[in-house]
């Protein structure tokens, strides 16, 4: 079956070969056990075509249906994120590939597009998202006017574009959409191996969206390695960090056991230690884990469309120091880095491959990096008439100052005064003062909401001194909207998206500057709700209002004075006078009448 | 000694408001957030946001924030910050009071709501000096938390009391200049036009060589119309984008895009209504405000001050953004007809109402949006209490005002029961 296979493939091979080398797949898995029994597994599948293939739908590697939406949106360079969860950066350090690869909780998506003037681009983009949100089973759809800024300083595009596209970047997010399986699917089918095979066979839902915090990213660009030679490029990243402990859990089994008393290991120096009481030690053992048991399955060999003949692919890393003892499958090749803490392994088609580490002393761990700054976004104070956010900006660095670009957008529901901004910074002694929020920043970029249009877009270009931590609050108001407006769940708030911060990269080694990206977590804002069961009494209520005054009113208006003689005189010559007058007498005979009879 | 006696009363006010603000200096705050004082139309905290972007350049109305006037822009500028200076703000309000008191006591000391061309009131003597009625208008609960809350609706007020005190004092040009000046910082000041310029005439007529009605009337509409167009040719000057001004400031006012809660009836009848009847309903409010103009006009065409009374408390209850400083307006009015007071037959329950309404609304909604443990209605209920007492006060006063100049023409019945027909 296999031999099969292969003799199908080889005219492919040969073809691949004979295009030139622009037209290629990559694809990589790198491994890092963080603190606290995590887990980071970053997925990177990397894609190229010749831009005259492209322009002819010429498509290869290239997934067909990205690229036909692109063309027809002429959207140049696109950068979609689907993100749940928050990196915890207080262990483990900083972001993988420097928070580029990573989005806003839900969605995010930025993309620069080619259009003659804002209208025309926005209209794309409605094109764009709408088609998007097909390809991915997302709501991308509900990117409109409100949850699309454009964005002037928080992102610059990545790729190398002609000077003759008039590009327009747009940028919108979904801060309450919930990536799940159904957005897993079509990614994967954006692949060549769709999954099937190469280090995306490791990709199941179940534990993908069972992580601490994962976040898959689409990136197009173009790339211009030479002048004259352009490829398109297609990026996809997968990046997780799986609790080791809870991916190990079988699936059958999930409830989590304490662990049994004579496994314990109790601290005996304790004075109150006996069988019955008992301080447990940290464990000094660092856990043993496999692929098969962290992801389910095993890689089932590598791809075939990716290795080129000739080179060979280090597919699959795993950073831990060399003296870890690793074990792996047969027919993998294992390459030791020289830098001591990594190692990669070269992977064969159709041989499936796993890798496993067992529990053994930890004895040197590798070094996490520590992040440039660090950023806490909340919103403060109660009721749900107005409120406070509150962003706080901690620079970790003793000697640096951090410039960085913070970049928020909020609801038009959420009306900020730009008026109280304020700002205080604590130093590493603890002292805490209020100083004027222009002393940390440099340019402001604000451009406020319009209710039911547009929402709030504020860019700050701001600088942090070295060893401190800055506060800055502004006050907001809370709108109240109409009652279609709520969604089902409104008592629940509403989403707000998280702040982007662009930390402009201190890599001054290679000449290029590359920015580092930090996002907040995204905030839930409770709105003052109607009462959504009476439409109809609210209307009826206020009409009767209404109606009472406008009826007294003119009742009073148009009709004129008479005493109380001349009224009765005047009833009694109506019909309804008459008449009331007739029932009055039969009233007094029949009186009579019975009065008589006693 | 009336002098004396005036000044005594207007120092004593002017003190009291800057004693609050000294004293408490979180007041002004407070009642700036408060619902019932400050409107999106009407809000300082709007006013200092918008004052923010445009001393930075940033144009104030390509934004959902600041709705009010332009011209309020470069006035508020000159001003010191009012959040490292609350006291020179609070002054300045307060002396806007003091300005507004004044008018009052013009309108009242000219005697015309007693008697005026066609008709004098029979109980004229029952009545109030101008200082009584500008102490009651300068120490009104409502007054003061206005001018604390420091809502810009004092200077709509302004314009409405000059209007009147000019027109009262037979200086008609002044008074439509004042009246196009409060229409442009709120349009529905517009809607008085009629009376007020009735009100011109009637005191033109008792000069000597009258002019015809009509060509007064459009005399005077085009003196209105221009002073508007004065005003709106300098707004121009201080704002870039034009249409977009006229947008985000008298489009928001007549098209009610913003729901939050005030003491009035628009708001929760439009968060409630189906989307599809919207723009009819929007319709039918004006329309329903607009109403009361020619009736109250025609019906009571001899006491035209006492038709912008009650013109003015009828905006009180159906204006879209209405605030207690708009009912402090009315309340401040109604002293003039002093001698109405023995006529009318439901005061204790129209002030019950009122007082109700005054003291349960902040409870209320205080346990819509703090404590949790009411709902939106809890505070609905309250308005429209508010609004029905005030409705009631206002209707009770037209009877009394209607059955005085019944009693007026048929001498012979006076003190009997009377019926409508």
């Amino acid at each position: 079956m296999i031999s099969l296979f292969y003799l199908f493939l080889l005219p492919l091979v040969a073809l691949s070969s004979a295009i030139p080398a622009t037209s290629d797949y990559h694809e990589s898995l790198t491994l890092q056990p963080l603190p606290q029994s995590a887990l980071l597994a970053s997925f990177n599948f990397r894609s190229n075509a010749s831009e005259e293939s492209f322009d002819e739908r010429n498509f290869r590697y290239f997934p067909r249906a990205l690229g036909q939406i692109l063309q027809h949106a002429h959207t140049k360079e696109l950068h979609l994120r689907f993100t749940t969860g928050r990196w915890d950066d207080q262990s483990w350090g900083s972001r993988p590939w420097d928070g580029t690869k990573e989005g806003v909780t839900g969605v995010e998506l930025w993309a620069w597009i080619d259009a003659s003037d804002d209208e025309e681009a926005s209209a794309k983009w409605i094109t764009l998202t709408q088609s998007l949100s097909g390809l991915f089973c997302a709501s991308i759809n509900f990117i409109d006017s409100t949850r699309t800024t454009r964005p002037v300083a928080s992102f610059q595009p990545t790729g190398d574009h002609s000077i003759s596209n008039n590009l327009h970047l747009l940028h919108g997010t979904l801060p309450g959409e919930v990536v799940c399986t159904e957005n897993l699917t079509p990614f994967l089918k954006l692949l060549p191996c769709k999954g099937k095979a190469g280090v995306a066979s490791l990709l199941d839902g179940h534990k993908l969206f069972d992580a601490s915090w994962q976040s898959m990213s689409v990136d197009f660009r173009p790339v211009c390695p030479h002048p004259d030679e352009c490829v398109v490029q297609i990026e996809q990243t997968v990046d997780i960090v799986l609790d080791i402990d809870r991916s190990k859990r079988p699936r059958d089994n999930p409830i989590p056991r304490p662990v049994p008393n004579d496994q314990l290991v109790c601290d005996t120096s304790k004075a109150y230690h006996s069988d019955q009481t008992c301080y447990p030690l940290e464990k000094t053992k660092e856990k043993g884990w496999s692929l098969s048991e962290v992801f389910g399955r095993s890689v089932s060999g590598a791809c075939p469309l990716g290795n080129d003949q000739n080179s060979h692919d280090e597919t699959v890393c795993l950073r831990v120091p060399h003296e870890r003892e690793v074990s792996i499958s047969l027919g993998a090749l294992e390459i030791k880095k020289p830098d001591g803490v990594s190692r990669c392994y070269e992977l064969q088609p159709f041989r499936d491959f796993d890798l496993v580490i067992p529990e053994q002393d930890a004895t040197t761990q590798v070094p996490l990096e520590e992040p440039v700054l660090r950023a806490e976004r909340t919103i403060v104070g109660h009721g749900q008439e107005r409120g406070g956010m509150r962003i706080i900006f901690d620079n970790p660095s003793d000697t640096n100052a951090a410039d960085f670009i913070y970049f928020e957008t909020l609801p038009w529901f959420l009306r900020p005064y730009v008026h109280t901004l304020q700002a205080t910074v604590t130093g590493r002694d603890g002292v805490r003062q209020q100083v004027p929020a222009s002393q940390f920043i440099k340019e402001t970029y604000y451009r406020p909401a319009v209710d039911r249009e547009r929402g709030t877009q504020l860019e700050l270009a701001l600088s942090i001194p070295a060893a401190s931590t800055v506060t800055l609050t502004y006050d907001f108001e809370k709108a109240v909207l109409r009652y279609t407006e709520y969604p089902p769940d409104a008592n629940r708030g509403f989403n707000v998206a998280p702040a982007v911060i662009k930390v402009n990269g201190r890599d001054a080694a290679n000449g290029r500057s590359h920015p580092i990206y930090i996002r907040t977590t995204s905030l839930l804002l409770p709105l003052p709700t109607p009462d959504f069961s009476m439409p109809y009494n609210v209307i009826i209520l206020t009409s009767t209002v209404i109606a009472l005054a406008f009826g007294s009113i003119f009742n009073l208006l148009v009709r004129r004075f008479v005493t109380v003689e001349e009224a009765e005189a005047l009833g009694a010559q109506t019909i309804k006078g008459r008449l009331a007058g007739k029932v009055v007498a039969l009233r007094d005979r029949l009186k009579g009448k019975t009065s008589k009879v006693e | 000694m009336a002098v004396d006696r005036k000044a005594a009363v207007f120092l004593a006010a002017h003190a009291l408001r800057l004693l609050l603000a000294l004293f408490f200096p979180s007041l002004p705050n407070l009642l700036t957030g408060r619902v019932e004082v400050s409107t999106p139309i009407t809000s300082f905290k709007r006013l200092q946001e918008g004052l923010y972007l445009y001393q930075r350049n940033v144009s104030p109305y390509d934004g959902g924030v600041y709705h009010q006037a332009p011209i309020l822009l470069p006035l508020f500028s000159l001003l010191p910050n009012a959040n490292m200076s609350p006291l020179i703000t609070a002054i300045f309000f307060s002396l806007v009071d003091l300005v507004n008191a004044d008018a009052l006591i013009t309108i009242a000391d000219s005697g015309q709501a007693v008697s005026g061309r066609f008709y004098t009131a029979l109980r004229k003597h029952i009545r109030w000096d101008g200082l009584s009625i500008a102490a009651w208008f300068l120490f009104n609960p409502f007054t003061i938390a206005t001018c604390l809350g420091r809502s810009t609706a004092v200077f709509t007020t302004t314009g409405i009391l000059y209007a009147m005190s000019n027109a009262v004092s037979g200086n008609s040009l002044n008074a439509m200049l004042a009246l196009g000046f409060a229409s442009y910082l709120s349009i529905y000041p517009a809607l008085l036009f009629i009376p007020l310029v009735l009100l011109c005439y009637d005191q033109r007529a008792q000069k000597p060589t009258p002019p015809g009605m009509a060509s007064f009337a459009i005399k005077h509409f085009m003196i209105f119309l221009f002073s508007i167009a004065g005003l709106l040719g300098v707004s121009s000057l201080i704002v870039d984008d034009f249409p977009q001004f006229v947008s985000a400031t008298y489009g928001f006012q007549l098209l009610v895009p913003d729901l939050t809660p005030n003491v009035g009836l628009w708001w929760y009848f439009f968060i409630e209504i189906f989307d599809s009847f919207r723009e009819f309903f929007l319709g039918v409010f004006w329309l329903h405000l607009a109403a009361y103009v020619g009736g109250m006009t025609v019906r009571i065409r001899r006491q035209p001050l006492f038709v912008l009374t009650s013109l003015l408390g009828i905006f009180a209850i159906f204006k879209p953004y209405p605030s207690i400083s708009d009912a402090s307006l009315y309340f401040a009015l109604l002293p003039l007809y002093r001698h109405l007071f023995p006529l009318m037959r439901y005061t204790f329950f129209a002030i019950s109402a009122i007082l109700y309404a005054t003291l349960l609304g902040p409870a209320f909604y205080y346990l819509w949006i703090y404590a949790g443990s009411g709902n939106a209605n809890f505070f609905y209920a309250i308005t429209l209490v508010w609004s029905l007492g005030l409705s009631i006060l206002l209707a009770d006063i037209i009877f009394a005002a209607l059955r005085d100049e019944w009693e007026y023409d048929n001498p012979e019945i006076r003190g009997k029961d009377v019926r409508q027909v």
